[in-house]
C-alpha cells in the first residue's frame, strides 16, 4: 500500500488527510486530559479537524477513480461507501464531544441523558449501514465478495473475541469492558479480513 | 477452473483495464478470473463470452 504521503493524480493520499486528523485528535486528547484546555475549548477544538474529512474524501475518491495503486476498485459503490463512513464518523465525533461535554457542564435530566448517550451508538450503527449499502449496491461481483468475505470475518474475529473476554470477565480474570468496543474489534475485524483479501486475492475489498 | 482469458486478451491487445471496461467490472475482476483465483458467476462467464465472441466452454474449461 502506497506510503501516507504519496501523492496520487496532483493531490496527497487519503491516508495523510486521515494521519493529520487522528494527529490534531490526539493533541487535542493530550490537552484536554492534562487540563491545559478546558472541556469547551476542547469540544471546540474537536470540531475544527472535521474540516479535513471534505479534503480527505476528494482525495479517496481521487485515488478509486485512478484505480489505485492495486489496493482499490474503481466503482461508484465504493465512493458513496466512503463519503458515508466519513459522514458516520463525523457524526460520531461530534455525538461523543456532545455528550462529554453535556455530562460535564450541566445537569442533564435523564431523557437529555438517553438522547446524548444513544448518539454516539446510532452514528456507528451508520458505518454497519454503509457496509450492508456497500454490498447491496457493489455491482461488481469479485469485490462484492471480497467485502462479503471481509465483513465474515470481521463478525467471527468480534463474535469470537466477545465470546472468550465475556468468560473470562465473568471468572474475574479481565477487567469489564463496555460493550461498544465490540464494534471496535469488528471494524479491526474488517481491517483484518481487508489484510487476508489482499493476501489471498491481491486486492483489499472495501477501503 | 483453467480459462484461456489471457491468451484471447492478448489476441486482441488489450489490457486488464481494456478487459475490464468491455465487461464493466474492475481490473482486479479481471485479473482474479484470468489467474485462477476467482471463478466468475454465470452471468459474466456469458458477457465474457459474449465480449469475445465465442462460446463459454472456449473460454473456460473444467479440469
Amino acid at each position: 500500500m502506497a506510503g501516507k504521503t504519496e501523492t496520487n493524480g496532483g493531490g496527497r493520499s487519503p491516508f495523510f488527510y486521515a494521519g493529520l486528523i487522528l494527529f490534531a485528535y490526539a493533541i487535542i486528547i493530550a490537552l484536554a486530559s492534562t487540563d491545559a484546555i478546558n472541556s469547551v475549548t476542547a469540544l471546540i477544538l474537536m470540531v475544527a479537524p472535521l474540516g479535513l474529512v471534505w479534503p480527505m474524501m476528494k482525495a479517496a475518491t481521487r485515488r478509486i477513480d485512478s484505480g489505485g495503486p492495486g489496493c482499490f476498485a474503481k466503482g461508484e459503490a465504493q465512493k458513496r461507501y466512503m463519503k458515508r463512513v466519513a459522514i458516520s464518523t463525523s457524526l460520531y465525533l461530534i455525538a461523543l464531544a456532545a455528550m462529554t461535554f453535556g455530562e460535564k457542564q450541566y445537569e442533564l435530566t435523564e431523557p437529555v441523558r438517553v438522547v446524548l448517550a444513544t448518539l454516539p451508538g446510532l452514528a456507528i450503527v451508520g458505518v454497519f449501514w454503509a457496509v450492508g449499502r456497500l454490498i447491496i449496491e457493489e455491482q461488481d461481483e469479485f469485490i462484492r465478495m471480497l467485502v462479503i468475505r471481509q465483513a465474515l470475518i470481521a463478525t467471527g474475529f468480534a463474535m469470537s473475541a466477545a465470546s472468550v473476554w465475556g468468560f473470562l470477565e465473568t471468572a474475574d480474570i479481565v477487567v469489564h469492558l463496555d460493550a461498544y468496543w465490540w464494534a471496535v474489534v469488528w471494524f479491526f475485524g474488517l481491517f483484518v479480513g481487508a489484510v487476508m483479501n489482499r493476501i489471498q486475492y491481491g486486492t483489499w475489498g472495501a477501503a | 477452473m483453467k480459462n484461456r482469458l489471457k491468451v484471447l486478451r492478448a489476441e486482441n491487445d488489450w489490457s486488464q483495464q481494456d478487459l475490464a471496461d468491455h465487461l464493466g467490472v474492475s481490473r482486479q475482476s479481471v485479473n482474479a478470473i484470468e489467474t485462477g483465483k476467482y471463478d466468475p458467476s454465470l452471468p459474466l462467464a456469458f458477457k465474457i463470452a459474449d465480449v469475445f465472441s465465442l462460446r463459454i466452454e472456449d473460454i473456460f474449461q473444467w479440469n
